[in-house]
């Protein structure tokens, strides 16, 4: 690999070093302007800290103008229960069509996936009357199953390609042992799906969470309304006004991100080199 | 449970894209209207052509970038811990690297300063102001948040990519520029088509960063189909008009994907 596995010389380094701290300065422009008390913010003066720090106290009004709290919770709820159902869902799609050799097994594939590739803005006007005529607009309910619905593709996409590298064989000798196919499900084919199962969870996660257009188009009550759309309204509220408070409130919603990010780096790169995307 | 909730809805914008519908009432057939007016309405010609921007920037900003952090970090000493900066925006929602860059690029914002500070022109620029300016700006504002992800995917390519031949060819005499153009390009060929793929359906549906930016403004200068789509459909109510946008978006999204789908396909069925 020493070809390119090569130099880790001081130009290679210095270029790395110089365009990564460029990549940077949004991160320091956040942090460092979100932390002013708000009254000390001079447009003038962006790159410069003040000496005053009020990070938590711009989080607290941003929690409370934004009516974030109260999103925060609903947002919670749907990054959980929807993207364990989707990837419960997904894994019993996958193995259907792996294991058990469903008919035409290709065709059901191409048509879960084919779901995954158009825009939203496709399904999004029925969805929107659609559910305004059966109750389900603007409740959590009615999130929880679009979120669902919209991850179960990529999941049961990403489970597929990893049941079909598990050797037939092995489901063979299952069903020689007398095992029923939900109990050769659960407990020989879920349990070795545990790291492709956990990244699928966290990139669903990731994209409940940072789901704007769903949020905005099917649910307006605060205790509904996801953080995204939250945010959104917060930044054309309080835009000029009270900027170190909105830029708290893009700090604030990005952080369960960024920390499942470092924390499951990973399970992301690991997640991305399965489902080849 | 997927077929009701994305096909049947599929069928129903198909058929009202062919309607004039409020969301009210009842659709009455208007044949092609709808998409005539995607190609003779001003506005609906400008978000297209946005859109157009778009895919040309996303195919080459970010796949740029992310294939230069690749090759400059891969088997470099601290490459991962070097990559770490350039893939924590990718963490973050689009809408707050909205915020983010609605901040940066703010008149006599941070850029401004940042190029006032270093005696560069443009210090003044209005970033967000006049078409297509601001939707160059927000296409640089999506690579600094896809470009970290388009970089690990290369790097996946790389590690892929049999050594002997390359020793072979660096024995030979080749180096630096000429064993990447002659030894390395052509064997990432695989994973280029999968990043541009991603880059190309991912830019047609562009809409939050540029809801959160200018909300497709002023007036309609920085629009994209898929917030034209929005627009049109909920706020201004022509339900056919979004639906004839979005059954295009989906067809053009659809062919641009078959190309990617295939490698796709052809690789796990190789394996």
């Amino acid at each position: 690999m020493s070809a390119i596995r090569g130099s880790s010389g001081p130009v290679r380094t210095a270029a790395l070093v110089v365009l990564g701290l460029i990549w940077l300065a949004p991160v320091y422009l956040l942090i460092v302007n979100a932390a002013k008390p708000v009254d000390q913010y001079d447009a003038a003066a962006v790159w410069k800290p003040t000496g005053a720090f009020s990070l938590f106290g711009n989080f607290a009004d941003a929690w409370d103008k934004a009516a974030l709290g109260s999103t925060l919770v609903a947002t919670t709820l749907y990054s959980v229960v929807a993207p364990v159902l989707a990837v419960l869902i997904g894994a019993a799609a996958g193995y259907a069509i792996v294991a058990l050799r469903l008919k035409h097994g290709f065709a059901w594939f191409v048509f879960i996936f084919g779901g995954t590739i158009f825009p939203l803005q496709m399904v999004l006007m029925p969805l929107f009357t659609g559910y305004a005529d059966s109750g389900l607009y603007d409740t959590r309910t009615g999130m929880i199953i679009v979120y669902t619905a919209i991850s179960v593709p990529f999941s049961a996409f990403v489970m597929r390609n990893f049941f079909t590298g598990i050797a037939r064989s092995v489901f063979e000798a299952a069903v020689v042992d007398g095992g029923s196919l939900f109990r050769i499900f659960r407990s020989i084919y879920l349990p070795m799906a545990g790291s492709a199962l956990a990244a699928i969870f966290i990139l669903q996660a990731t994209f409940v969470w940072n789901d704007l257009l769903l949020g905005l188009t099917l649910s307006q009550s605060d205790s509904v309304r996801p953080i995204m759309p939250a945010l959104t309204g917060l930044q054309s509220t309080y835009g000029g006004a009270a900027l170190p408070t909105v830029l708290a409130g893009g700090l604030l919603v990005s952080l369960p991100t960024v920390v499942l990010f470092l924390a499951a780096q990973r399970f992301f790169s690991r997640g991305l080199a399965l489902g080849q995307l | 449970m997927v077929a009701l909730l994305l096909y049947l809805p599929f069928l129903w914008t198909t058929y009202i894209s062919f309607t004039d519908y409020n969301g009210l009432g009842t659709p009455v057939w208007s044949g092609l209207t709808n998409y005539k007016a995607m190609f003779s309405d001003p506005d609906l010609v400008g978000a297209l052509t946005n859109t157009l921007l778009w895919v040309i920037g996303m195919v080459t900003l970010p796949v740029a970038l992310g294939l230069l952090i690749a090759v400059l970090t891969y088997g470099h000493r601290w490459g991962t811990w070097l990559r770490l900066p350039f893939l924590l925006p990718y963490a973050i929602s689009g809408v707050a690297v909205g915020v983010i860059w609605g901040f940066v690029l703010q008149p006599d914002g941070a850029l401004g300063q940042a190029l006032g500070f270093f005696g560069l022109p443009g210090a003044h620029t209005g970033w967000l102001q006049d078409g297509p300016t601001n939707t160059l700006m927000m296409v640089v504002a999506t690579t600094w948040q896809a470009g970290g992800v388009n970089a690990l995917l290369f790097v996946i390519g790389l590690q892929s990519i049999p050594a002997e031949p390359l020793e072979a060819a660096r024995l030979d005499g080749a180096e630096g520029w000429k064993l990447f153009l002659h030894q390395l390009w052509p064997q990432l060929r695989p994973i280029t088509t999968v990043v541009v793929g991603l880059s190309i359906v991912g830019s047609l549906k562009t809409f939050d960063v540029v809801w959160v930016m200018t909300q497709g403004g002023p007036g309609t200068s920085s629009e994209t189909l898929a917030l034209s789509m929005y627009k049109e459909t909920f706020v201004l109510n022509d339900y056919g008009q979004g639906a004839a946008i979005a059954l295009f978006l989906s067809l053009v999204t659809f062919a641009a994907s078959v190309l990617y789908l295939r490698y796709q396909l052809a690789d796990s069925t190789s394996r």
